[in-house]
């Protein structure tokens, strides 16, 4: 055996040293990496730790419903199920067939057209039924297929059918409103959102005894509307009757409370199916908006009522001022006319408005002049919103000396007096005529009498705007309307006496000037008359046959009223048949 | 002559050399696996009260389904649109030719009832407090 040379010695030295060395660097790599991973970025990886094996859902508790005035669920919502399957539970074609066709024979949905979402869809979860009923449901979870769960969900269901539709509105696929009240009422409708979260397992299944903590969702709000399901089901079948009769284009019928300003039906034509709303199609999406405020008007000689008002308010005239009528009113070079181009001679007040005499209205608003007339109109909330709760509601188009001085001119006002060069919605004619059966108090329109929730019960109040006229002034021209539908025999209502005043318009062009042979009727009228329960005002458009209001609007004002206050239990003015127990 | 300390040393009879031994280590060991068990069968049944209280909880979200299901189609068969279809197809009946009015000195029928769903809350009596057991349990210091 041989001693190592000191050159052995210093080589094996060396390569002890090399190896420490390497081992040693390693071990500083190692420790680094361990540093990096243990400290510097702990709370990114236990957050990712943590989310591999907690699973965290939002939960969602019932949209709200919006019912009548009486508690009738106009729409409301019940509870629905999406067929939620997993992609890689459907990789193998032959198991997708298999699982597809059986959740097929359960539920009715083509089998193909499950496997082919699933096919298209890049995403670890696919739904591919929506909406599935509870009967069907549960025959699917019966099924306990791999890979396919069911997700709860909501279906809005409207069990009046298609009653009130561009009102009431609807929703889309994720319960969020889209049109009408239930986007302008979405934060109440919605209840809050709550979260569940827990521990699952490797198959993504919920570890039972694992960690678990559920903040409930709240249910929304139930919504108790002003609207009366039975009045608003009698002015849409009379608005439809008065288009087929009169092969109109459209409609609108309003119908308030004056007293409270509550809007007991809201109904326009054309409508659509709001229980399967096409919201693919745009040249469709014109039928979900509210024409009773989206749609402004001129209202013809309706608008009578208003100059008349002002007039008598002011005590200019009185009912039987007489003023003569020579068939045509010379302003700034231009000529006013009747409808009828009649000239009447020595007439009334009550005879310029029972015969509906645009030389008559123009006459009284010159006897106000432009800042007391336009006074009136603004008062009557013309040219301003009703600031109503209702989006897309538009205030309306009044010309005045001081908001268009360069372009107004007299003879806008007296052209104004008979409703003509003026526009207005529906609503905002309906609320102003309620304002005569209301002592002259103009009401802010009343669409939600009470919001019911998980915080209780929320009432809202009818809300007064102003006085817009003396309640001796207002009483005048009630009466004064009294006797125009006492003077017209086909105006009159079986039991009740009304008042009212019908209208017949041009309609606006597009490209300017008036339609050629195109109007819109219009009545609006209050009863009964000793004490108004109902302002109403009925708007046809275009119709084909004969264009006056009276005849086009009117009966169809006469046929709600005498049905509605029936039904509202108020007696009728004239005497009846007394029942009693003697 | 002094006596062998090492052989003084020998065992005592005692413990290690007691025919007991076996017995009590098999006590131990039965003890220990008792022991071991006791983790396993709390959690089993943990898991099996948890998978009851989740089956029981779907068996109340079905029967809310349900109900919610049933609430909707009485609402269904009291819409207008299908009583005046009952009227008009199955009992045959008509729009009234003239309208006569008679006063009554009897209060008009209450309104029936609605489905509760659509109704406002209403406070429940007695649900106002914990019970007994809730207090004790919150007494407690648990985690």
């Amino acid at each position: 055996m041989t001693t190592p040379t000191r050159k052995q010695w210093s080589n094996a030295t060396w390569r002890v040293w090399t190896v420490v060395g390497g081992m040693g660097l390693g071990a500083l790599i190692l420790t680094g990496r361990l540093i990096q991973l243990q400290i510097i970025d702990h709370s990114q990886y236990a957050e990712e730790a943590r989310l591999s094996h907690i699973n965290e859902i939002t939960l969602s508790d019932r949209r709200g419903a919006l019912l009548d005035r009486n508690g009738y669920p106009l729409a409301a919502s019940e509870d629905a199920y999406n067929v939620m399957v997993e992609r890689r539970a459907w990789e193998d074609p032959a198991d997708a067939a298999e699982a597809a066709a059986l959740i097929s024979e359960a539920t009715g949905v083509p089998a193909q057209q499950m496997i082919e979402i699933v096919a298209t869809v890049d995403a670890f979860e696919v739904p591919v039924i929506r909406g599935l009923g509870y009967d069907q449901a549960i025959a699917v979870r019966e099924l306990d297929l791999y890979g396919v769960r069911l997700l709860d969900s909501e279906r809005r269901v409207y069990p009046e059918g298609n009653l009130a539709a561009q009102l009431l509105g609807f929703v889309g696929q994720d319960a969020t409103g889209l049109t009408g009240l239930e986007v302008d009422l979405d934060s109440v409708l919605t209840g809050a959102a709550g979260s569940l979260t827990y521990e699952r397992d490797g198959l993504g299944r919920e570890i039972a005894i694992g960690e678990r903590s559920e903040t409930p969702a709240l249910p929304g709000s139930n919504v108790v509307l002003t609207i009366d399901r039975y009045i608003q089901r009698i002015a849409e079948r009379e608005l439809d009757r008065a288009l087929k009769e009169h092969k109109a284009d459209g409609g609108t019928i309003v119908v308030v409370q004056p007293e409270t300003g509550e809007v007991l039906a809201m109904a326009s034509r054309p409508t659509f199916d709001v229980t399967n709303p096409d919201v693919s199609d745009e040249s469709k999406q014109a039928l979900f908006r509210n024409r009773a405020i989206t749609d402004e008007y001129e209202p013809g000689s309706v608008f009578k009522l208003f100059t008349t008002a002002a007039a008598l308010d002011q005590g200019l005239v009185s009912p039987g001022s007489w003023w003569y009528d020579s068939g045509v009113l010379e302003i700034d070079g231009w000529s006013i006319r009747n409808w009828d181009f009649s000239s009447n001679g020595s007439q009334t007040v009550q005879q310029i408005l029972t015969k509906s005499l645009n030389t008559g209205a123009a006459w009284m608003a010159s006897l106000c002049g432009p800042d007391v007339f336009y006074d009136y109109v603004a008062r009557f909330g013309f040219g301003a919103t009703t600031n109503s709760i209702l989006s897309g509601e538009v205030a309306g188009h009044v010309r005045t000396p001081v908001n268009e001085p360069e372009t107004w001119r007299p003879v806008d006002m007296a052209t104004n007096s008979y409703g003509q060069g003026i526009t207005a919605t529906p609503l905002q004619m309906a609320m102003a005529l309620a304002a005569i059966g209301n002592d002259g108090m103009l009401m802010k329109p009343h669409l939600v009498h009470e919001i019911s929730g998980p915080a209780g019960v929320q009432a809202n109040a009818p809300e007064q705007v102003r006085q817009v006229m003396s309640a001796e002034t207002a009483r005048t021209l009630l009466d004064m309307m009294g006797v125009v539908v006492d003077t017209t025999p086909t105006l009159q209502i079986n039991g009740y006496r009304a008042g009212g005043k019908s209208g017949t318009a041009n309609v606006s062009s597009e490209i300017g000037g008036y339609k050629p042979d195109a109007y819109i009727s219009s009545f609006a009228g209050l009863a009964p008359l000793d004490n108004p329960q109902l302002a109403i005002i009925v708007k046809i458009d275009e119709p084909k046959d004969v264009p006056w209001g009276t005849v086009v609007a009117a009966p169809a004002f006469g046929r709600i009223a005498e049905e509605a206050l029936a039904y509202m239990n108020v007696p009728p003015s004239e005497p009846v048949l007394v029942l009693g127990d003697q | 002559m002094a006596a062998n300390p090492r052989q003084q040393a020998h065992p005592a009879p005692g413990v290690w050399s007691s025919s007991t031994l076996p017995v009590i280590l098999i006590v131990a060991a039965v003890v220990v696996g008792i022991a071991a068990l006791l983790p396993l069968l709390q959690s089993s049944g943990a898991t099996s009260t948890a998978g009851h209280i989740r089956g029981l909880e779907q068996q109340r979200e079905d029967m809310e389904a349900l109900l919610h299901q049933q609430e909707v189609e009485v609402a269904r068969l009291g819409s207008l649109e299908r009583i005046e279809q009952e009227a008009r197809i199955r009992l045959k009946m008509g729009s009234p030719r003239t309208i006569h009015y008679f006063s009554v000195d009897a209060a008009a029928p209450a309104p029936h009832r609605l489905p509760s769903r659509f109704l406002p809350p209403q406070e429940q009596p007695g649900d106002t407090g914990t019970s007994l057991w809730e207090d004790v349990i919150d007494w407690l210091p648990t985690p």
